[in-house]
């Protein structure tokens, strides 16, 4: 367990990576974090964050981060390139208009990436995530497979991908449910 | 019979690539595409069920899938449909519902004795005595059997998908294709869903003229002559080539998906559709829907009319067409109208030897026909009706029918001719599929006058096209198809360029007004599936089911498979001439979702199953962990084999009592409370006061709902004067959490709710020295009770992992709660049974967990609580703050504690030998009932049985006793103890 102590984040999905005509890989040890509260948005635009014009929608704030809308005044920040850090871990300050979220440790994320993901994704949730629904840049709060789910589509290193974000004590539940339904597509 | 493989017969079918299955263990020789159904018709087998209720022999009516007379079934799957059941290699095909054999069906005597199972036969002879009814039942039930189940067969696997489109075109026939098309050209995302294998409908096989070109056959028999085809109508192949045109044009188009051999089920609101694809069950999400589905032929009501070998005439069509069979025997056709002279020109066409076509009416609205028959040697019996059909000596398949003249009452008179054939197609007309329509609640109306229906009151944003809508030339069904679109389309707002309605005028009359031959001896079968006869409908009405609903439920007619396809017309012409009224006025049963008998497994799909699992839960199975579901949860019931389960309780618990013991928490619920009114909030939801509860202090937490009843509790830790950290139960979280939101929603408090159950991983670390192992590892915060004592909190790193801690008593020795990010909980724990060895530490499961509280006498709300249970039966008077003015239940809580109580839970306890109460047991007063056990084990520590009950108010007291019913009605005395049972003074949790 000496590793596990030099690094000591742990993903329920252990970093897995699946490639194949849809790949799957475990994101969860990414960075992001979150806040919300009234003041959220005027404080964040104020230190510099580009934001969604609205609710449910994802823009690319730097090179490397999301920033997706959940509602008015809820915004997570999705950094597709940094690993957790420990002192993320720590609770972070709150004023009284804006709350630090716990998404880092509440949350599994799965990149999911193919082009029969929609097609894939129909077998899961009942949100229309096709192309022509479901634009880059668009976020869904639904269910997939039974559990909740925030799908996001969006660009990564060039590509057209789906994030997947499931509460991290059904991360492999949701793994089992991505792989049985993308088996059809390898 | 013989094989053409031509052009245009047998076009579904490859004469080179022949299969081989068998059916009742005779092997049958078919091609590729065949369906069982045909392949058996092209062996001569005829027969290929036995009737539901007499044991009638029965062969295909349809040939599409919608009678019930081709249910078969194979070694997995019973009542798959001989006719949808694609032939192949090694199959194993059975015949179903007889007793002995298929050719030699002992049932079948249930026929002869008819006139004694007259319609509603065991609704009046088995009613009395009183119960008889159980003892018939099963004998009734296994008579009227369809196929069998195998139950040692492994479910197959399915699953269910969603599919969104604008438009759903359910039927790919030629107003579907059209409309499809129309609407995809013009940009709309289309969905077109088509129940056989290839698109066209009756393009496939209805020549919509007579014509076709010279047929080849492969067989042995002689060519025919249908070379010598006239000059008039349009020619098979010129409505085949167009057929390639609109399906080539639809198969390429990037708007349009294809749905094959997949089955729109029903519709629900907002154009929801069912669409059922082999081991699929497609979740149609459509914005509009177009109904493309054609219409049922309907047959000709005389005896016999269900022998083996009378088909309706698309069928025949079918046969010979798409699969290329042509019966080497006689054909007669008995047409009720035009459609039928086609078939029997077709027919003729493909090489058969079309006998005679007698005519219902005085002639043939379109003479061309009937003057092209006659050149081609067939002869006509206008004015006249089959009057009877017979079977052959085996009694399996047709041999000959009697004519008899049919006057325009609906009579049959004097007989014409009596005419050997061992085919009889018959066309009485053709009833719009109308189930899906009205499913969504359009009204089906009939014209007594013309015998037309009409589906009138469709839903926004559904559409007809075609002979649903009761056109039938093929012109006038293209541009229903179009026009269907542009009313789709222009619902959808697309812009239409000029586009204008094409008008359509059809006046073909496709609907004999009275298709029935009444005859003296009956069996004229108005319901193939149920084996109704006219007079069992008439004699319903007679019984007073005057009602089109009523009839339906008394004689069952319509419920079979087929859902009143071709029953449904019959029977309300039955129904409205013996009741004196109009079919209009009598009207069609309600059509009801499924359209067609749907597996069960299709409806289940994949079973999802969500599990959550903790953290640890690797590092649970890695220690031995035997696991129990918690709700979605997994949990650790014990550590070791199965067979130890006692022994591994036992010293579990000792390990907690003696040293330390290690217990996965993580499930807690966890709420996070934060703002400038979190403080107020939590005084207003939980039922003890919490204003000014002191920061770093924990409390414990009762939640009441409105009605007074103990709805959850947990541990409230207040983290700041802005900040709370509130545990709940495991499956009461989620409760808690939304009745939270909702009463936030009310108060409009200044307060941040977040449900942080999955962000924070927990552990409880009990016993004497649980002090030690986390002074062992690195801790920045003094652990002594002094700096630290019980009921704290605290916030520390541990292990270099930021902790939430809280000094907690649930199982009654010393210990700590320690909540932490959920990725670090695994080195944590790591860590903690690496420093916990010295000390004898010991991972324990929810099993020794809920011994221990109860040995502490602490209660679990949902295991020791009901929907029912109030504060004061569960001694949580303590719990509730005097002065406060509100909190949620508080106004039911004092008026439910000015009234007596009428129960209250106790513990009690009885000897280690005594039988052991379960969970459940109901506790006597008196011979009556007045509580139950809620939780009972047996203390190794204490050395005896211990438990908590509800008891009889009067019986709460200590060294009361009460009486238990335990298994086998055991009664057994036992004897209330005050609780905590162990360490009744708390000292060991306040260490």
């Amino acid at each position: 367990m000496s590793e596990q102590r030099d690094n000591p984040f742990e993903s329920p999905l252990r970093g897995a990576t699946y490639e194949g005509a849809i790949s799957i890989k475990d994101f969860t040890n990414k960075r992001r974090w979150g806040f919300r509260g009234k003041d959220a948005a005027t404080t964040l635009r104020a230190e510099g964050w580009r934001l969604p014009d609205a609710p449910n929608q994802v823009v690319l704030a730097n090179e490397q981060t999301l920033v997706m809308a959940l509602s008015q005044r809820e915004f997570w920040f999705l950094d597709t390139r940094t690993e957790a850090l420990s002192e993320d871990a720590r609770d972070g300050a709150f004023t009284d208009g804006m709350y630090p979220l716990f998404c880092q440790n509440s949350h599994a994320w799965f990149v999911v990436n193919g082009y029969q993901t929609s097609e894939m994704m129909a077998k899961l949730c009942g949100v229309d995530l096709s192309c022509d629904a479901f634009k880059v840049g668009d976020v869904a709060q639904t269910q997939m497979a039974l559990i909740n789910c925030i799908v996001t589509r969006h660009e990564l290193d060039g590509e057209d991908v789906f994030s997947l974000l499931v509460d991290q004590s059904y991360a492999e539940y949701a793994l089992e449910a991505l792989l049985d339904a993308r088996a059809e597509y390898l | 019979m013989k094989r053409v493989s031509t052009e245009h017969f047998g076009q579904w079918v490859n004469a080179d690539e022949k299969v081989r299955f068998t059916f009742e263990g005779n092997e049958i020789n078919g091609l590729a595409g065949d369906s069982v159904a045909s392949a058996l018709i092209a062996n001569n087998q005829w027969l290929q069920s036995r009737s539901f209720k007499y044991h009638r022999p029965r062969g295909p009516i349809t040939l599409c899938g919608h009678d019930a007379n081709t249910l078969v079934q194979t070694p997995t799957t019973p009542n798959l449909l001989a006719d949808h059941l694609r032939a192949e290699d090694h199959l194993a095909v059975s015949a179903q519902n007889y007793t002995g054999s298929l050719n030699f069906d002992l049932s079948r005597m249930l026929d002869w004795f008819g006139r004694f199972l007259p319609v509603g036969f065991y609704y009046k002879a088995f009613f009395k005595p009183r119960g008889i009814w159980a003892y018939w039942e099963p004998i009734v039930r296994k008579a009227a059997g369809l196929g069998v189940s195998n139950p040692k067969v492994k479910a197959p696997y399915n699953d269910k998908t969603y599919v969104f489109c604008d438009i759903a075109v359910v039927g790919a026939g030629p107003a579907g294709l059209n409309a499809a098309l129309h609407a995809a050209n013009s940009g709309a995302k289309v969905v077109l869903i088509e129940q056989e294998p290839h698109l066209g409908g009756s393009l496939n096989y209805h020549g919509f003229g007579y014509s076709s070109s010279p047929s080849t056959t492969t067989g042995s028999d002689e060519n025919s002559d249908a070379a010598t085809h006239s000059e008039m109508g349009e020619p098979f192949s010129t409505t085949a080539a167009q057929r390639n045109t609109l399906v080539k044009a639809v198969e390429a188009h990037p708007n349009i998906r294809i749905l094959r051999s997949a089955t729109c089920n029903a519709w629900f609101t907002d154009h929801y559709l069912p669409v059922l694809q082999g081991t699929r069950l497609i979740k149609l999400r459509a914005r509009q829907t177009i109904l493309a589905t054609g219409s049922s032929e309907q047959h000709v009501v005389f005896r016999n009319n269900d022998l083996p070998g009378v088909v309706m005439c698309s069928a025949l069509d079918r046969l010979t067409r798409l699969y290329g069979v042509i019966p080497s025997a006689p054909i007669v056709v008995l047409a009720g109208n035009d459609h039928a002279y086609r078939t029997a020109l077709s027919s003729h066409d493909g090489g058969a030897n079309v006998q005679a076509i007698v005519d219902l009416r005085d002639r043939c609205d379109d003479s061309a026909l009937s003057e092209e028959a006659h050149a081609r040697g067939i002869t006509l019996y206008a004015g006249c009706t089959v009057y009877e059909a017979s079977s052959s000596a085996t009694g399996h398949a047709l041999s000959k029918v009697t004519v008899h003249r049919f006057g325009s009452d609906g009579e049959a008179s004097e007989k014409a001719a009596t005419l050997d054939c061992g085919v009889l197609a018959m066309s009485a007309g053709f009833m719009p599929a109308y189930q899906l329509a009205c499913q969504a609640g359009a009204v089906l109306s009939y014209d007594d006058e013309t015998a037309q229906f009409q589906l009138s009151n469709l839903p926004a944003g559904m559409h007809l096209a075609g002979s649903v809508d009761s056109v039938f030339s093929l012109a006038s069904v293209e541009a229903s198809g179009r026009n269907a679109a542009r009313q789709a389309l222009r619902s959808l707002d697309v812009e239409l360029a000029a586009d204008e309605d094409e008008n359509i005028t059809c006046n073909e009359q496709v609907n004999h007004p009275w298709p029935f031959v009444k005859h003296p001896k009956g069996r004229e079968f108005v319901d193939f599936d149920e084996d109704l006869q006219i007079k069992d409908i008439v004699n319903a009405t007679r019984l007073g089911y005057r009602d089109i609903q009523l009839v339906k439920r008394f004689s069952t007619v319509g419920m079979g498979p087929s859902q009143g396809r071709h029953s449904a017309l019959p029977t309300a012409r039955l129904v409205a001439k013996a009741t004196n009224r109009s079919v209009n006025e009598t009207g069609v049963t309600t059509a009801r979702p499924p359209l067609t008998p749907e597996p069960l497994g299709l409806l289940a799909g994949r079973r999802f199953h969500p599990l959550r699992r903790t953290p640890l839960h690797d590092r649970h199975l890695d220690l031995g962990a035997q696991m129990m579901p918690a709700g979605n949860w997994q949990r650790p019931a014990f550590y070791g084999a199965q067979e130890q389960r006692a022994t591994a309780i036992q010293e579990e618990v000792n390990a907690v009592r003696t040293e330390v013991g290690i217990i996965d928490v993580s499930t807690l619920g966890g709420i996070e409370l934060r703002g400038p009114d979190a403080a107020e909030f939590m005084n207003r939801l939980y039922t003890f006061g919490f204003a000014k509860q002191p920061i770093g202090k924990t409390r414990y937490a009762v939640l009441t709902n409105e009605l007074g009843v103990v709805a959850d509790d947990g541990v409230a830790a207040r983290i700041g004067e802005n900040h709370y950290y509130v545990t709940a139960t495991t499956s009461g979280v989620d409760r808690v959490y939304r009745d939270m939101l909702k009463w936030n929603a009310q108060w409009r408090l200044d307060v941040d709710i977040a449900n942080v159950t999955s962000a924070f991983s927990a552990v409880n670390i009990a016993g004497p020295k649980s002090r030690d192992v986390l002074t062992a590892l690195a801790c920045d915060i003094t652990l002594e009770a002094d700096d630290f004592p019980y009921l704290a909190y605290r916030e520390a790193t541990l292990a270099g992992v930021p902790a939430r801690m809280m000094r907690v008593g649930f199982v009654g020795e010393l210990g700590y709660e320690l909540h932490v990010p959920s990725p670090y909980i695994g080195v944590l724990w790591d860590r903690l049974m690496e420093a916990g060895q010295a000390f004898g530490i010991r991972a324990f499961g929810v099993e020794a967990q809920r011994l221990l509280r109860l040995e502490k006498g602490h209660i679990i709300v949902g295991q020791d609580t009901d929907g029912m249970t109030q504060p004061d039966e569960v001694s949580l008077r303590w719990a509730i703050a005097k002065k406060k003015p509100f909190f949620v239940g508080a106004k039911s809580v004092e008026i439910l504690s000015k009234a007596p109580l009428e129960r209250k839970l106790v513990g009690f306890e009885l000897g280690a030998t005594a039988p052991q109460p379960k969970e459940g047991h109901l506790v006597i007063r008196d011979g009556d009932i007045v509580g139950s056990v809620t939780s009972c084990e047996y203390s190794p520590t204490l050395n005896k049985i211990i438990g908590l009950a509800y008891v009889h108010p009067a019986d709460s007291t200590s060294g009361a006793e009460v009486v238990i019913r335990t298994d086998n009605a055991v009664h057994v005395h036992a004897r209330v103890a005050d609780t905590p049972f162990y360490d009744p003074d708390n000292a060991r949790q306040a260490l």
